[in-house]
Parts: C-alpha cells; structure tokens; sequence
C-alpha cells in the first residue's frame, strides 16, 4: 500500500508533466524544422530530433525534480508524517518505496516523450533511427540520474514547499553552469544528459560508442546521494 | 508485557540541544485501564506518546510498551502493528479520500475489523469520496478516530483525542474510549479537557515541565485530597500548616484555604489548636489537582 500512497501522491505532477513533455516534444518535432537553425549540410532532422531532445532533458530535470519533492520531510511541515511515522513501517522502507515511484516515473518521463517523438516523426515522415533514440535515453538516464539524486538529496534536507525546489533547481543550474567551461565541459552532468558532447555536426548524429564508463559514474554519484538521503531521514527527528 | 505492565519507563529522557523536553520519566501503565495524560502545552506529553511509538529516539533512559523496547526500531515497527495511535494534530493526507485514506491504512493492520469500521462510518457520518483536505477539523478527528477504533489494538494511545469534536462527538468518544477499556484494551490519553477526564480515567499521570508530578489513580486521588477552608479570629502564619501531606497554603484577610494530599485531619487539628471560626472539608475536583501540580514556583 506505501506504493498506492506513493502514486496517489504524485501522479498529478507526474501525468501533468507526462502530458505536457508529450504534447511539447511532438509538436517541436513536427513544427522544430521552423526554429531549427542549421549551419552544416546534416541530415537536417536529425538536427531537429537534437534540439527536441535539448528541450526534453531541460523539461525532464524540472519534472523530475518537481516529482521529488515530497516525503517525510514535507509531510512533517504538513503535519502528517506523524501518521505515517505510527504506521508498522520503518522509515528505510517508506524511503526505498517513494525513490522506486521516483525511478520508475523518472524512466516514464524519458521513454514515453521519445516514444511520441518518435512515433510522430515517423507517422509525418521525419524518421529517425532507434538506435540514436536509444543513445539519447541511455544519456537522459544516464545524466539525469545524478540530478534525481540531488532533488531526493534536497528534499530529505529541506522541507518548503517552494524553498526546496528552488534549491533544487539552483543546485542543477549551478552544476550546469560551473562544469560548463571548455576544460571542465567533459565532466558535465548536464552536456552529457544533452548529447551536445557526443554529437557529430556533420551529420547531426550521436557519435557512437555509447560511454558506458561515464554513465556509470553518474549513476555511482547518484546512489551515494541517495545513501546519504537515507542516512539523514533515518537520523531526522520527526 | 513487563510486570504486568502495558507501558514501563525508566528515566526516559528527550533533549532537543539544550532543551529538554521530557526529564527522568518513569512511567507504568496498568492493563485493560484508561490513563489520562494530562499537563500544560509543552509539558512533554506529545514527545513522550512519540517515545512511547518509537517514532523518536529517546536522549536518555529506555521503556518497553507492550513489553518491546521503544529505543530498538526493529521492535518499534513490531510494536506499531499493536498500537492504533491518532495523533496530536490529526492531520492525514491531503491528496487522499476518505475511503483512499481508510483502505490505505486497514491493509497495515490484521487486526481491522470491517464490520466494526461500517459502524463507525455511519456513526461518524464521514463522506467516503471527500479529499481530506476539504475535511473540516472535527471530520478530521473523526476519520482518525476511526481507523484507530476500527482495529482491535492491545493499546490505544491518542493524544488530545477530543480536539475539535463538537459536543455530541466528545460524547460519542468517551462512549467508545469505555466500551474499548471494558472490551479489554489498555487506552493512555493526553486532554487539556479535565472534566472529559475526571468521567472516564481510572489513572491520572501529570507531566510538567518534561517531569512526572502525580501519578495515581482517580479513586485514590478523590479520596485523599481535601480542600479545607478555614476563618480565624486572627490568622496564623502560613508555615504553620505546611505540614505532612499539605500541598498549598493561601491566605486572604481572615480565611486560609489548605489543599492536602493527605493528613486533612491534622490539618484541622492545627487549624483547632488555632482556635478557628470555621472549619470546613471538601473534596477536591481534578481541576484544582491540576492547577496545584503545574502551578509555577
């Protein structure tokens, strides 16, 4: 039942963002050709699946961050975690279950919007291959996995409402902004979960192959957030 | 259970930095008895319940509640399966309905006992599809009230369960709180609400300032406390009433009003021995227990 509670908590968020990523993404893939500018002969909607993409991983960081907040931090500024506290449940277990809802929308959030921009493109003969489709979900995933853990991490430290998604946000900015110099632009969550490092201009494609290592480490990175968000729910006072 | 006790403490203690909400409290709740928990705002007793339910670790001291230890968490979870518990403010899940809310809870509990939760929903009159957050506070009350009544816990422990329930709910829950006690579970209650207390409680535990001030039970406390008023031709100094048993001494032109726990008749010996006008016994209403015992020094 902690997993109903889970979605009954989140599924507006989540099927609001879901929608909207979907509407957005199609439509920037069936109008993207008008605001794409272009300046290498690429197979030019590759370069437009490129930038729909852009446009998913920024919307996807807000949503999944947006879908984040919550859990017995914000529910003891409401004022129901004890009520959740006085279930037969250890904290470990009401934790793991909303990360797992998290997870599990956060892949949702990726494939689905890919599925429609996909389906889309193809339907109004825009194809683009699967194979690139799968390397910009595994670099979304990838990426954004670290940003899922900073907006788990935020949330277990920081109980406002709006406060703890504006941290939230201003830690995923500045991330961006301070790994964004030419030296340091390899260790980029951002750039990586983008593409921009991987893409041939040439062609518009992603250069293969896909970089398991790198995506790893940001995985790596993500769950030592997580441990600690674990840790620091379990030592809260409630 | 240790020593037959539902709910045992020793020098339980609870520091927030330097503050320290509950002091070297030992506590011993008798079965299938209903306790009353009573003390100011901010006495302690809200971090004391939390204690009790292992939601809290304690700072000092350990406990056992239906004899598992309240420090261990593995015990805690195992002790929560035994305990229905409405909390201090009753706030439930906003983005939840009542019927959500009602079935999200019973699938934690094997003990839930739907016939029982039917009764309470008609008596309750509680909207199944209404969100909890368009509840008012008393509905709120009431749906907490239900899905802890609607289980048959060992220990029922509810902390201001009264709080913002109209007069004809206050009487359905003291009915209830009876009927659970004379069922065989063990209720330990926290209310500002003295006179709801003084009708239903077999034990009376006052905490003030994070210390455990009284603990007896009502018959006990009905029995030896007196208020003895007294008028004197001339009044005598104070001390010379504080004697065994005597808690509080007030003076006021040529009228002296002594509270005793104990001892009334030496007290009226005294008061002989003093040549008083008048002298005259009464037995105390918890109120006045409760006022004496928090009083400020």
């Amino acid at each position: 039942m902690l997993w109903y509670k889970a979605w009954l908590e989140t599924r507006s968020r989540f099927l609001l963002s879901l929608i909207g990523m979907v509407v957005l993404c199609s439509v920037f893939v069936l109008h993207g050709d008008r605001t794409v500018i272009y300046d290498v002969a690429a197979d030019y909607y590759n370069y437009v699946f490129f930038f729909c993409h852009q446009i998913l991983a920024m919307m996807w960081v807000l949503a999944v961050t947006l879908s984040m907040m919550g859990g017995l931090l914000r529910e003891r500024a409401t004022g129901s975690s004890a009520f959740t506290l006085a279930l037969p449940v250890n904290r470990t277990r009401l934790m793991m279950v909303r990360i797992c809802t998290g997870l599990i929308q956060a892949v949702a959030l990726a494939i689905v919007p890919w599925m429609a921009m996909f389906s889309v493109g193809s339907i109004f003969g825009k194809t683009h291959s699967i194979s690139q489709a799968a390397f910009y979900l595994v670099l979304l995933l990838g990426g954004g996995a670290l940003f899922f853990g900073i907006a788990v991490l935020v949330s277990s430290l920081i109980s406002g409402e709006y406060t703890a998604p504006v941290v939230s946000f201003g830690a995923v900015i500045v991330t961006a902004v301070a790994l964004s110099t030419v030296r340091l632009r390899p260790y980029s969550p951002w750039g990586f979960m983008t593409g921009s490092e991987y893409l041939n201009r040439q062609t518009g494609l992603l250069t293969w192959p896909i970089p398991w290592l790198q995506t790893a480490i940001y995985i790596l990175l993500a769950g030592l957030l997580l441990a600690i968000s674990f840790q620091l729910i379990k030592r809260q006072e409630f | 259970m240790t020593n037959g006790r539902v709910i045992e403490t020793e020098r339980l203690g609870k520091s927030y930095g330097r503050i320290e909400a509950v002091k070297e409290l030992n506590l011993s709740i008798r079965p299938h008895c209903i306790t009353a928990f009573l003390g100011l705002n901010g006495a302690g007793k809200s971090t004391t319940i939390k204690m009790l339910l292992g939601m809290i670790r304690p700072s000092s001291g350990d406990g056992t509640v239906l004899g598992q230890r309240i420090s261990n968490p593995i015990e805690g979870v195992r002790l929560r399966t035994q305990i229905a518990y409405v909390s201090e403010n009753k706030r439930l899940y906003d983005y939840m309905t009542v019927d959500q809310m009602i079935r999200f809870t019973r699938a934690f509990y094997s003990d839930w006992r739907p016939d029982e939760e039917q009764k309470l929903l008609r008596q309750f009159r509680l909207p199944l599809d209404r969100k909890v957050k368009s509840l008012s506070k008393g509905m709120r009350t009431k749906l907490g009230l239900l899905m802890a009544f609607a289980r048959r816990p060992e220990l029922l422990i509810l902390d201001e369960p009264s709080e913002g329930l109209d007069p004809v709910g206050i009487e359905e829950l003291l009915e209830i709180l009876i009927a659970r006690c004379s069922d065989g579970t063990t209720v330990f209650f926290s209310s500002h609400q003295i006179a709801e207390v003084e009708r239903i409680a077999d034990q009376i535990c006052i905490l003030h300032a994070g210390r455990l001030v009284l603990d007896s039970s009502l018959d006990d406390l009905r029995q030896s406390y007196r208020r003895i008023n007294l008028v004197f031709p001339s009044i005598p100094a104070e001390h010379h009433f504080r004697i065994a048993g005597v808690q509080d001494v007030r003076t006021r032109g040529h009228q002296m009003s002594v509270l005793a726990s104990s001892n009334a008749e030496g007290v009226v010996a005294r008061a002989q021995d003093f040549h008083a006008d008048s002298i005259d016994v009464a037995p105390v209403e918890l109120r006045d227990i409760f006022l004496e015992k928090v009083k400020e020094d």
